[in-house]
């Protein structure tokens, strides 16, 4: 991404100085109200070296700076608390034995002295950082700015805009706050944390950024285009093969009543409430299929497996100290066991003139919100054990969410935990709503469990048995108007699916023996997440074929796809 | 954002039978040789950039190994001493080659790349998809008049980098790159 978040530190007050009074760089700003005198001078403006965007910022002081919830420094506190005794335990466990050795009886107060100095270090400084800490919300951009000693301050741009979360530790949710995160795509760590806000004023907000980042902006007068006016038609299995789709409904009918010109306008509304799209429940996963999937899952087969081990090295051995060895990969096993449930519990999925709501979370709770056409590809899969079920997961790649690390990528790519094959249908409906065949059920169907060729699919020839004797019969790859669809996997099913506008660049590949073959892989690049699309051993003149067709098939798209904010269709 | 030359009714055109699409993508030609396509070869040169650096890597401890055989006079020395001159031999025969198979195309709304002889790849990478060029030379390279080419989209999978341009080419490929991503950019 060239520039949807702007690092810069427009205060150079606090750079230099180092550790200055740390309400010093904050004084000269503008107090919490946003209508700021404009004869306050300091604030230096934004950084000229910002994005190419349309318009120029307007000052600082316009844009309404405003805070956090004043409770966060409470909540995230304890996190540097946990933080810093996790450290402690986990690295130097034994220099603290040694250490409690030579303090002797005394050795409780030290360590209730340590704990309280830590907190206070850390309530301290989240105190601080909640001081310098503000946001604010234009037409074009959110801005954040953080930092003690090392300002930052982050513009991310509405119209990149990926994703909108909410999310919502524990602690938080028994306070009644949330954390809202809009992903920009902008690489590792890009996206704009606000936390915390009360719950009502981060779903407020959210509604907010959506309308904007939609394009619907209310006006200052009219009463607000509300995208509450579109119809939200029952999304039920049938309704798969409808080309119309719910998501495009409000756009067929301009909803943009005034459009405002962009920009130049802070935030002269902010008051009145931006209208929060409707929603339609899609699917949900009960709680009893969520437990029985996990039972069924890889993870119990090492269970077991872990568990025969166990019991077989005690009893021939003799020794219980010996199973500590395999100690480790059953904590694996059990926190991997711990965070499938915990993320798909309560897993419910809808749908909204602003993309896919999901929501899920046992002990964190997570709203995510998806706009239209931030899908970047879908993938469909099942593993052996669900198979007598008929039940499948859902994953998707959208930019922005693959880059927050394992832990954020397990919970935020995953569309449906678990479901049987209707929804799993629906969820691939979820993102695309118009598959572009007439078929779409059968489609699926031969992509999740059909093999060779047939029904349109081109499929490995026979001699690539040689290189994949198993799985040879399931590579395969069908085109429809709207999307490439590949499968493969014969243990592990997989179907993906990738909207022809979302190709970012596509390879070619052959090796010594595919080439002795004549066969040929091709591979799709999308944006980090759990699906890499490719499809393996072609014939090497379909393969070669394929690429020529999919670059122009994706160009074609390209041009014809909607624009980044998807209720002002042009 | 479309893009002017392409109106926006051509959308369904060219997937004209969505009922037998296995049968419309074949290529007669080599798979790695699309039609209309001419490949630009990269610069000789970085086959000299490459070779000096393996010689380096190589040489080196070639060096030691026959100082320490001629020496020591053990027959496991020399063995060893031995097998790096045969790689140094090998590798001073892959590289040229491995170089001329590099190459790239520009096309009318992507660029293709293409490299490897033994594990051949070929990438197209839309221009539109292109986020941002990375120029890049090092001191050898510099030395040696030539520099590397690297185009980012937002996955990282994307393998497209083009070393060994000639220095002028090299900035002629990255503004030729930047207008032409600039003119047909279109969102993720």
């Amino acid at each position: 991404m060239t520039d949807p978040r702007e690092v810069a530190g427009p205060e150079r007050v606090g750079d230099t100085t180092g550790p200055v009074h740390p309400a010093a760089p904050a004084a000269p700003k503008v107090p919490d109200a946003p209508s700021a005198s404009p004869g306050v001078p300091p604030a230096a403006p934004d950084a000229p070296a910002a994005a190419p965007a349309p318009e120029p910022e307007p000052p600082a002081d316009d844009l309404g700076w405003r805070r956090m919830h004043p409770v966060t420094p409470a909540v995230k506190g304890w996190k540097v608390l946990v933080a810093v005794i996790a450290v402690v335990v986990w690295n130097s466990a034994d220099e603290v034995r040694d250490l409690a050795g030579l303090l002797g009886a005394s050795v409780w107060l030290y360590v209730v002295g340590a704990i309280l100095l830590v907190a206070l270090i850390g309530f301290g400084y989240s105190a601080v950082a909640w001081r310098m800490t503000r946001f604010a919300v234009t037409d074009e951009a959110v801005h954040l700015r953080t930092g003690v000693l090392f300002r930052q301050q982050r513009q991310a741009r509405l119209d990149r805009l990926q994703a909108v979360d909410v999310v919502q530790p524990l602690l938080a949710r028994i306070l009644g706050l949330s954390e809202l995160r809009l992903e920009v795509a902008g690489g590792s760590g890009s996206a704009v944390s606000l936390a915390f806000l009360r719950e009502a004023e981060a779903e407020q907000l959210r509604a907010e950024l959506l309308a904007r980042a939609a394009g619907v902006h209310r006006s200052r007068r009219a009463a607000a285009p509300s995208p509450a006016a579109a119809p939200a038609p029952a999304p039920d299995g049938a309704a798969h093969g409808t080309p119309a789709h719910p998501v495009a409904a409000p756009a067929a009918g301009p909803v943009v009543t005034a459009p405002v010109p962009p920009g130049q306008e802070p935030d002269a509304d902010w008051d009145a409430p931006a209208p929060v799209a409707p929603e339609q429940p899609v699917y949900d996963v009960p709680i009893g299929r969520l437990l029985a999937s996990i039972l069924r899952s890889s993870a119990s087969i090492w269970l077991v497996v872990l568990a025969v081990v166990l019991v077989v090295v005690v009893v021939t051995s003799g020794e219980i100290g010996s199973a500590f060895a395999i100690l480790p990969g059953l904590l694996g096993v059990v926190s991997y066991t711990w965070s499938r449930f915990n993320r798909g519990a309560n897993f419910r999925a809808a749908i909204s003139p602003d993309g896919i709501r999901l929501r899920h979370g046992f002990t964190e709770a997570r709203a995510q919100t998806v706009p239209p056409g931030r899908v970047q590809a879908v993938q469909i899969t099942q593993g052996l054990l669900w198979r007598g079920r008929d039940w499948w997961r859902v994953e998707v790649n959208v930019a922005g969410y693959g880059s927050g690390g394992e832990d954020d990528t397990q919970s935020a790519n995953v569309l449906l935990p678990v479901g049987t094959r209707d929804d799993a249908l629906l969820a691939l409906w979820l993102v695309l709503p118009d598959l572009g065949t007439a078929d779409p059920r059968g489609l699926v169907a031969t992509g999740l469990v059909g093999r060779d060729a047939a029904d349109g699919w081109a499929v490995a020839p026979r001699r690539s048995r040689w290189l994949d004797p198993i799985a040879w019969r399931r590579h395969g790859v069908t085109v429809t108007e709207r999307a490439l669809v590949l499968r493969s996997g014969v243990l592990t099913r997989r179907l993906v699916v990738v909207p022809h506008e979302r190709t970012q660049s596509l390879t070619l590949a052959q090796g010594p023996w595919q080439r002795r073959l004549r066969l040929a892989t091709v591979q799709l690049q999308s944006t980090p997440g759990p699906v890499t699309p490719h499809v393996a051993h072609l014939d090497e003149r379909v393969a070669a074929g394929l690429v020529d067709e999919q670059a122009t098939r994706a160009r074609v798209a390209r041009a014809g796809a909607g624009p980044e904010l998807w209720m002002r269709r042009a | 954002m479309s893009t002017p030359d392409l109106p926006e009714p051509v959308v369904a055109a060219p997937v004209a039978d969505p009922d037998a699409p296995a049968q419309a993508p074949l290529r007669e030609s080599e798979p790695f040789e699309p039609e209309g396509v001419a490949w630009t070869p990269v610069s000789p040169r970085l086959a000299t950039a490459r070779l000096v650096v393996n010689a380096i890597w190589l040489g080196v401890p070639l060096l030691g190994l026959v100082v320490a055989a001629a020496l020591s006079g053990l027959v496991g020395l020399w063995i060893g001493a031995g097998g790096v001159a045969v790689l140094l031999a090998w590798v001073a025969w892959l590289v040229p080659r491995q170089v001329r198979a590099m190459g790239y195309a520009e096309r009318a709304d992507d660029l293709l790349l293409r490299k490897g002889i033994l594990f051949r790849s070929m990438v197209v990478v839309p221009y539109g998809r292109m986020q941002y060029v990375d120029v890049s030379a090092g001191p050898l390279a510099r030395q040696l008049g030539i520099a590397s080419v690297q185009l980012h989209t937002a996955s990282p999978g994307t393998d497209a980098s083009i070393d060994g341009l000639p220095a002028a080419e090299a900035a002629r490929l990255r503004d030729q790159l930047a207008s032409r991503g600039e003119a047909r950019l279109a969102g993720l």
